[in-house]
């Protein structure tokens, strides 16, 4: 019972810490392009704001998926708090991931339909490296479920270090971030527009960039998992994990789905054969 | 009650395939084939109660029979060998006289006759499970082929029907397949293996057109081979153990590492019959043959005898390193078809190739070789069969409605055909999310295979190529333009009532899932220390995981119904066309370009062929797969 008060209660606050998230994300950026960039809590006005226009749908069928989408995101990040099973946490958020490319694949827009092809090649990417890295921790665990971690005495990450690099790649990818921001990028006005988000609009984008602050909080949640022992521990990994991600987000030009797709599953699946193997040996620190 | 069952379950369809054969009124027809599914469907529910027996009925044990299963068995071979030489194919000319030589020595010289009638019956309840999927999705698929093949005929424009023989072949099979789940005796398993073999090459050269005729062919050469090795590791078999029951012959070899080769031999007649790479060819050639036949045989059916039998035979190799070998390979299959699945955009081939893949899965499962595994191997089993049958008779509608078989044309289907659309996107949506069963099967088979670097690794891949190439196809299906209304399509009930009873069995058994494992999956496991998996509120779980499987149901069904609530079509809704960088052009699909010239635009999904294009992959992959059969042997000695 208390478990499923945990999930409540972090389905209630996950927006929120979303929203401080992001809103930092876009402040610290800012500052690295010398702008001085919006107020802390621009996220949550833009969804407001959003929430407000006019409705105009470009497909029947596109709000439903929308709903779709954000359910599962905040399903996911219940069922983390409910300390769930990792892989299944995994498959419901992938539910969100696919009503949101259906959503984009229904409009007959060139822009959309781009987006929403090079959306499934992300996912394509970055799902089997999530996989493996989840495979890594049952083998270092003997669970799935995320109770079995916070029982180590150990943090997670002194024993699957390349893995949490492969997550990291997984997670760049996952939030879009350059150099792999490669179905929608921030800004519209490059030759996909805005990609798989192009024919959202209003308060389904405001749904939209909900669940994309309940998706944000999942990731930052699993990426805590490889600290798990100490408090300040696991709020460094969380800060140097996602200023890395600021920083790279900031470096790095836009590529293509090819080069993603060709460098990540090369690195990222040598990487994670190295620390399973590592593991499979029986060797631990 | 027991023997009556089975009796009706395997001569039932072969008395109805003979009636379809000779009486050849189209009524009449309809008539027997509702008849028969109905009677089909009620034995298979009603066999649910006697599961497990052994038995051997008074007509197995009489000399008579005997004789008759050893002469059809010749004259089946015979009937392979004319057909060999009928199309002058020296490849199906040697593998079918080998057999004749290999089964008269073996009958004549080895046995002479004597050896000792095993126990004929054996039903436990993976026989049960596949007798349900044979005979509930056999018949659906037969009354859905009322129809379909008298729009078929109409279209091919034949003076003469040949539907008798289509559905006498349709039934002949599902008789065979029923028997063949059931016997007990290695000799009679080889007997209707070769039954399936020859119905899937007649019902592949059905149309008689030249590719038909070709691909028949390889389908026949190919399951040849099988039999041809199912056969030698029968006689291997019986010359150490000298037996024939296949009971006996498990319970001897279990836990032992010994008649590594001959069980290698059945596992590569297993792959064969399951076009686990690299003899994943004739499924895909299979794809000519009218859609009824792909749905049956080459997808929910008959396909699954390879996977039956090692299924059967896991508990004998479990812990050799041929099943590890047998788990590396079926998980190379997965993985692999799942690549080439994305280099395609005929629809037809999609399905094909998927098939292929997850059969590949379910094996990597068998050759995982623990209890979880295996759970996971037979929930698979189960959905894959349904959810792939709703497929495949979704494709043949919506091919013999426009005309293609390519996912690009089915673009904004939903504005043609609302109905199949749906269905379809559903039966898609069924195969790759949580909480349906196919996912609960995928969920089981990852947690048990993370013990194994190399299936975990082909997996994880293997895995999201899946998801790539169903989401891609069902995102398209329902688009429409907006303004363009859509009426529901015409169908005909006999279309409609298998669609829908598909559809709801494979979102309901998902449901059932806790309840089929523990009545149906569990029992099966004997001399359990511990259940691979514990139920407890609808929770599938054990110290690994946890699958939340009726909370899951419960959140998706209110979720549904809450999304479909809030995104019912309101009014204040504004309808926009696609946005364009630009005017709109009038027609739908045009822009204004520059120069006020009216440009038209057109879009397509990503193929990948750079990546996953037939040309680019196939050789490596045959390549790759046939080194690993042949470590596969090698491992074996």
């Amino acid at each position: 019972m208390t478990l499923f008060l945990y999930a409540i209660i972090g389905v209630i606050l996950a927006p929120f810490a979303g929203v401080l998230v992001v809103g930092l994300d876009r402040i610290l950026t800012a500052k690295f392009q010398s702008r001085i960039g919006p107020p802390l809590l621009q996220p949550l006005y833009d969804i407001c704001k959003l929430w407000g226009k006019k409705p105009m749908i470009a497909h029947r069928f596109q709000p439903l998926c929308v709903y779709i989408y954000l359910a599962a995101a905040m399903v996911s990040v219940g069922m983390f708090f409910a300390q769930s099973d990792l892989l299944l946490i995994f498959f419901v958020q992938a539910v969100g991931a696919i009503f949101f490319v259906i959503g984009a694949l229904l409009v007959p827009s060139p822009f959309s339909q781009a987006g929403g092809n090079r959306e499934l090649i992300q996912i394509l990417t970055y799902e089997p490296l999530i996989i493996l890295v989840l495979a890594g921790i049952y083998l270092y665990t003997g669970s799935f479920k995320i109770d079995a971690i916070y029982a180590l005495d150990k943090p997670l990450l002194i024993n699957l270090p390349l893995l949490f690099i492969v997550f990291g790649y997984a997670l760049t990818i996952k939030l879009k971030k350059s150099p792999f921001d490669i179905s929608a990028s921030h800004h519209a006005h490059q030759e996909l527009v805005r990609g798989v988000l192009t024919e959202y609009s209003g308060k389904m984008l405001a749904l939209i960039e909900m669940a994309h602050l309940y998706e944000t909080i999942l990731i930052l949640g699993l990426c805590s998992l490889f600290w798990t022992t100490s408090i300040w521990g696991m709020a460094l990994l969380l800060v140097i994990t996602y200023l890395l991600e600021i920083i790279i987000d900031n470096i790095c030009a836009r590529m293509s789905f090819r080069w993603m797709l060709k460098s990540v599953w090369t690195t990222g699946i040598v990487l994670s054969a190295i620390n399973l193997i590592w593991l499979y040996s029986g060797a631990r620190i | 009650m027991f023997e009556n069952l089975i009796t009706t379950l395997t001569f039932c369809p072969l008395v109805a395939a003979l009636a379809c054969y000779f009486l050849r009124g189209e009524r009449l027809r309809s008539a027997l084939v509702i008849v028969t599914g109905i009677v089909l469907i009620l034995s298979a529910v009603l066999l649910i109660g006697s599961a497990p027996v052994s038995m051997t009925p008074a007509l197995f044990t009489s000399v008579k029979f005997k004789t008759f299963i050893q002469s059809a068995d010749f004259l089946l071979l015979g009937l392979i060998l004319y057909f060999g030489i009928k199309f002058k194919n020296r490849i199906i000319i040697g593998l079918s006289l080998l057999q004749v030589i290999i089964l008269g020595y073996f009958e004549f010289f080895m046995t002479a006759g004597t050896h000792e009638a095993p126990v004929g019956i054996f039903c436990d309840h993976l026989s049960l499970i596949m007798v349900l999927i044979i005979s509930i999705a056999g018949s659906l698929i037969v009354l859905y082929a009322l129809p379909y093949m008298k729009n078929h005929e109409k279209h091919l424009k034949l003076k003469k029907s040949r539907q008798p023989r289509f559905f006498a072949l349709l039934f002949l099979f599902i008789g065979a397949m029923n028997a063949m789940v059931l016997v007990n005796d290695m000799m009679l398993f080889y007997f209707f293996f070769e039954i399936t073999t020859l119905c899937s090459f007649l019902l592949i050269g059905h149309d008689k057109t030249e590719e038909s005729k070709r691909n028949s062919l390889t389908a026949l050469w190919i399951n040849s081979l099988g039999g041809a090795t199912l056969l030698i590791g029968i006689v291997l078999i019986y010359t150490q153990l000298h037996t024939l029951d296949i009971q006996s012959i498990i319970s001897q070899v279990q836990g032992k590492d010994i008649l590594l080769i001959p069980l290698a031999l059945l596992c590569i007649a297993g792959f064969t019959k399951a076009a686990q790479m690299p003899f994943q060819k004739w499924l895909l050639g299979a794809m000519v043959a009218p859609t009824p036949t792909s749905a049956l045989l080459h997808s929910s059916t008959m396909v699954k005898a390879g996977v039956y039998l090692l299924i059967r035979f896991a508990p004998a190799f479990a812990g050799t390193s041929l099943s590890t070998l047998v788990a590396v390979c079926g998980a190379f299959t997965f993985l692999s078809a799942a690549a080439l699945a994305i280099g395609q955009s005929n629809g037809k081939k999609v399905l094909a190739y998927s098939t292929i893949s997850n059969l590949g899965l379910i094996i990597a499962c068998v050759g995982i070789n623990t209890h979880a595994s295996l759970t996971a191997a037979i929930i698979l089993l189960i959905f894959h069969a349904v959810s792939k049958a709703l497929l495949f008779l979704c494709m043949g509608s919506i091919e013999q409605h426009i005309g293609s078989r390519d996912i690009e044309d089915m673009r904004g289907l939903f504005g043609e055909m609302p109905i199949t659309a749906l269905v379809i996107t559903l039966g898609i949506l069924t195969m790759i999310l949580p909480p349906f069963g196919m996912l609960i099967g995928k969920w089981m088979a990852i947690e048990s295979a993370s013990g194994n670097l190399l299936v975990i690794l082909m997996l994880a891949l293997g895995s999201a190529l899946t998801v790539v190439y169903w989401a891609r196809w069902a995102g398209i299906l329902m688009g429409s333009d907006f303004s363009g209304k859509s009426t529901p399509e015409k169908m005909p009930l006999f279309s409609k009532i298998p669609l829908f009873t598909l559809l709801s069995s494979a979102i309901l058994l998902g449901f059932l899932t806790p309840i089929i494992y523990s009545s149906m999956i569990l029992p099966d496991f004997s001399g359990l220390v511990a259940a691979p998996f514990s139920i407890h509120n609808g929770i599938i779980f054990n110290n690994q995981g946890s699958f939340a499987v009726y909370p899951l149901f419960f959140i998706a069904i209110v979720v549904f119904l809450f999304a479909l609530f809030l995104s019912r079509p309101k009014k204040a809704a504004q309808q926009v066309s696609p946005y364009m960088s630009g005017i709109q052009g009038k027609q739908p699909g045009s822009f204004v370009g520059p120069m006020n010239k009216v440009t038209t635009y057109t879009q397509s999904n990503y193929y990948l062929s750079a990546f996953f294009g037939e040309e680019k992959l196939s050789n490596l992959v045959n390549m790759t797969a046939g080194i690993l059969i042949l470590i596969l042997i090698g491992v074996s000695f």
